[in-house]
């Protein structure tokens, strides 16, 4: 299980400048992996392209071991017609049942599972949105912000689930939240903006996985390697 | 050597020409601008209107006349009151209804001695010699038009119900009396009546019309009105429009102007085939003119009372109207 | 909302008919051009019985052919709403066919079919057809992209789906624009029985238009008013109650 990125460039239509330009990475194997990077860098028009571009013959990207890249943003939303509740339960597959009540345990959404979606908060929106992706089946998730809104501690009990819950799985974790990315992801793919002309390069994160114990000096010196680009 | 424009020295003398020319124009002598409101378009029925503008008759009188065409729409009684026009076309069923709902009108002259709406049924069945050879008719009336209240009145007369024929609603189109599905089916006889007939023997299909009034059912149609008040306040005006109105029409329906006639009337419908109009123009004269001796315009004063009768009968006004005292004869202007 | 939009027709029709009245004072104007208060009264009292037959029968076929037009715009709608070559063709020709004055083929159309009850189903039918077919091409042609993603991402979506989100996330235009529709189909039927039909209360208007009843035709005014007044009404609490019974109640409490 590899992404591997060789020179990828992408400019939008009717557009001059390149939104990403000569990108080159390579994440290897399964692990909560991050994208980070400041407004505008290109993260979410990589994620695009993760999804769209993988399997072309003159791709940029390669993907080896990955079929299903599933690709999850924060605006999205549930149909408004029925209850989260009964919309998770459709589209949850056959024998995921007890993932699907354990991830609603951890997310804390089990109080709203009978309300409609436009009733939830947007952070409970994002969670459940969240839930819904993780119960499909994938190979890579990527992650566009899909926990903004929710408050530090939970975000922090949320991802210490996910990888927990899917060992076997590559996440991309699209997020702005330096801290957050240095304590739990195992790599770091740094967008900077191209007038800074530093372009992209990867951080190796703390990876803290449940019951970790924080080792402030190293912890630092990741973000610091992060803020580095900047 | 031609002549630049800048040294023509007769240039003057071209001016005053020219404005002696529109000064003494009769629009600009003082002519008396008049609205006069049709009851329907300009057709052949319309002949006398048409040549009366065609012609200068009101040019002559001094009169500048607007003649305006009618539609279903568009009523000349009303226009009368309201002031957007000074004479106009109305039929006598508009008349008495307006004298009913109180409306100051007076009529001038009568156009139609023998009224157009009658009904056209093929001579393949039976002729209707008597009324009750109405008896198991499909007859065709347009509901709430006077020629409903003309049928319930012959069927009146005749003893027979509704349950006796059958009576369709009829509209525009003529397909259900060309399909045989309506047999007697109502038309003005110089207009549409003359249409049908002719498709009818083009196909080798003879017609008879059915005419009310030969059964002695006299509703009186069209009829030149104009407001009381005018004839109150400008009673000259109104006896020269008349004149010059009535010379028209007994100029067109002179056989001797049929050529000149038909020619003006082209001008203003220039849809209907000419032998077309040819026949219009002579069922219209039979209709308007039945006797030589007869003057266009004169009243059938009986005609008016049984027109008034029938509405009454018909609950379609609510009391007598006194219609003779609003028939304005000619002599009396 | 029923009993507002009767109060509010009523207002304006008072209104108009002041109005009318005052013109009859200041112009001198006789009953023949503008009935009086008492011609009014007494015509309604003759008429109304029949009249409010007509106007029921006018709003029956009214009805039908606006169901008939919602099912045909949704389902020409539904199909036409891709980018393809049938879905272009369905918005064009939809384009350009709405520009007709449908009410200038009633006569054709009565001609060919008679004066009954088909002619008039099927001009109230078209009347309000094109509108509804480019208010529904313009929701399902645009998708809703926050929502289908997941669908679309996971091959969990079909045509039904799309459907049903799209129809969803547009309830209030979908319901406004059939509301909105009744008055189109009530005006086009009462014209085409004005044109051409045997029945209804546009055939009744015909009729005293011919004798010149002014007083008729306020009357039949105000019959056409209030039902349909009625009836735009009811369809504005039957879009409500769909959009609450299928949507989550606005302002929902946060948790």
């Amino acid at each position: 299980m590899r992404l591997e990125c060789n020179g990828l460039k992408y400019t939008y239509p009717e557009s001059e400048v390149a939104v990403i330009d000569n990108l080159c990475f390579s994440m290897a194997g399964p692990g909560f992996n991050a994208v980070f990077g400041p407004s505008g860098v290109g993260k979410t028009s990589l994620a695009k392209l993760l999804v769209s571009q993988k399997d072309r013959p003159d791709s940029r990207i390669l993907a080896p071991g990955m079929e299903t890249i599933l690709y999850s943003y924060n605006q999205e939303r549930l149909p408004g017609w029925s209850s989260t509740g009964s919309h998770l339960d459709r589209v949850c597959p056959a024998g995921k049942k007890k993932l699907k009540q354990d991830l609603i345990e951890i997310f804390r959404l089990a109080p709203v599972l009978e309300a409609r979606f436009a009733q939830l908060s947007m952070g409970q929106q994002n969670r459940m949105n969240l839930i819904r992706y993780l119960l499909q089946e994938f190979d890579l998730l990527i992650m566009d912000e899909s926990l903004a809104n929710v408050d530090e501690a939970l975000r922090e009990t949320i991802i210490l689930a996910v990888k927990a819950f899917f060992p076997g799985k590559m996440f991309l974790y699209i997020s702005h939240n330096l801290m957050e990315v240095a304590k739990f992801c195992k790599e770091i793919l740094v967008l900077s903006e191209p007038v800074k002309q530093k372009g992209s390069f990867m951080v190796k994160g703390r990876d803290y996985c449940q019951g970790y114990t924080l080792d402030k000096k190293s912890f630092d010196a990741t973000m610091l390697e992060i803020m580095d680009a900047f | 050597m031609s002549v630049k424009p800048w040294e023509f020295r007769q240039w003057p003398v071209v001016i005053l020409v020219i404005f002696v020319l529109f000064c003494v124009s009769p629009v600009r002598a003082g002519a008396i601008k008049v609205n006069y409101r049709l009851k329907w378009l300009f057709n052949t029925s319309v002949a006398g209107d048409i040549l009366a503008v065609d012609q200068g008759y009101f040019k002559t009188a001094g009169l500048d006349v607007t003649v305006k065409e009618g539609s279903p729409e568009k009523n000349a009684i009303n226009e009368l009151e309201l002031g957007y026009a000074d004479f106009g076309v109305a039929s006598a069923d508009q008349v008495i209804r307006a004298l009913d709902k109180g409306a100051d009108v007076v009529v001038l002259a009568q156009l139609f001695q023998v009224n157009p709406m009658q009904w056209i049924y093929r001579a393949d069945r039976p002729e209707i010699k008597v009324l009750g050879d109405l008896k198991g008719r499909h007859i065709g009336i347009t509901f709430g038009g006077n020629d409903e209240t003309i049928m319930r009145t012959l069927l009146a007369l005749a003893g027979l119900g509704e349950k006796d024929v059958r009576l369709s609603g009829v509209r525009f189109d003529f397909t259900p009396f060309l399909k045989k599905k309506v047999d007697v089916w109502p038309v003005y006889k110089n207009s549409q009546g003359v249409i049908l007939a002719d498709q009818l023997s083009r196909e080798g299909e003879a017609v008879y019309f059915f005419n009310p009034s030969q059964f002695g059912v006299n509703f009186v149609a069209n009829s030149i009105v104009t407001s009381g008040k005018l004839m109150k306040t400008h009673p000259e005006r109104v006896k020269i429009f008349l004149k010059s109105l009535l010379s028209a029409w007994e100029a067109a329906m002179d056989p001797v102007n049929a050529a000149q006639v038909l020619a003006a009337v082209k001008k203003k419908d220039s849809q209907t085939p000419d032998d077309i109009q040819q026949k219009q123009l002579a069922a219209t004269r039979q209709l308007i003119k039945p006797d030589k001796g007869i003057r266009i315009g004169v009243f059938d004063v009986g005609a008016w009372k049984q027109t008034e009768t029938i509405l009454l009968n018909e609950h379609q006004i609510k009391g007598p109207v006194g219609i003779a005292s609003r028939l304005i004869a000619q002599e009396r202007l | 909302m029923l009993f507002r939009r009767i109060y509010q027709f009523l207002i304006v029709y008072c209104l108009c008919l002041v109005g009318l009245l005052g013109i009859k004072q200041v112009l001198g104007l006789s009953d023949y051009v503008i009935p009086g208060v008492t011609l009014i009264h007494s015509t309604f009292g003759r008429v109304s019985g029949g009249y409010f037959l007509d106007v029921l029968n006018t709003l029956s076929v009214t009805i039908f052919g606006q169901i008939i037009s919602i099912a045909m715009a949704f389902t020409v709608g539904i199909l036409g709403r891709k980018s393809s070559w049938a879905g272009s063709f369905i918005k064009v020709m939809a384009y350009n066919i709405q520009a007709y004055p449908i009410v200038a083929l009633a006569p054709i159309i009565f001609i060919l079919l008679g004066d009954g009850f088909i002619s008039r189903l099927l001009i109230a039918s078209m009347i309000c057809y094109f509108p509804l077919l480019l208010s529904v091409l313009g929701v399902m042609a645009v998708p809703v992209k926050d929502i289908e993603h997941f669908y679309i991402a996971t091959g969990r979506m079909r045509w039904q789906l799309e459907v049903k989100i799209r129809a969803f996330e547009n309830l209030s235009k979908l319901t406004t624009v059939i509301a909105g529709s009744a008055t189109l189909a009530m005006a086009g039927t009462i014209v085409a029985e004005f044109i051409a039909a045997n029945a209804g209360i546009g055939y009744s208007i015909r009729i005293a238009l011919y004798q010149s009843d002014l007083a008729g035709i306020l009357t039949a005014l105000f019959y056409i008013g209030i039902i349909i007044s009625v009836y735009q009404g009811m369809l504005e609490t039957l879009g409500e109650l769909v959009k609450t019974k299928w949507s989550a109640p606005k302002g929902g409490e946060l948790l």
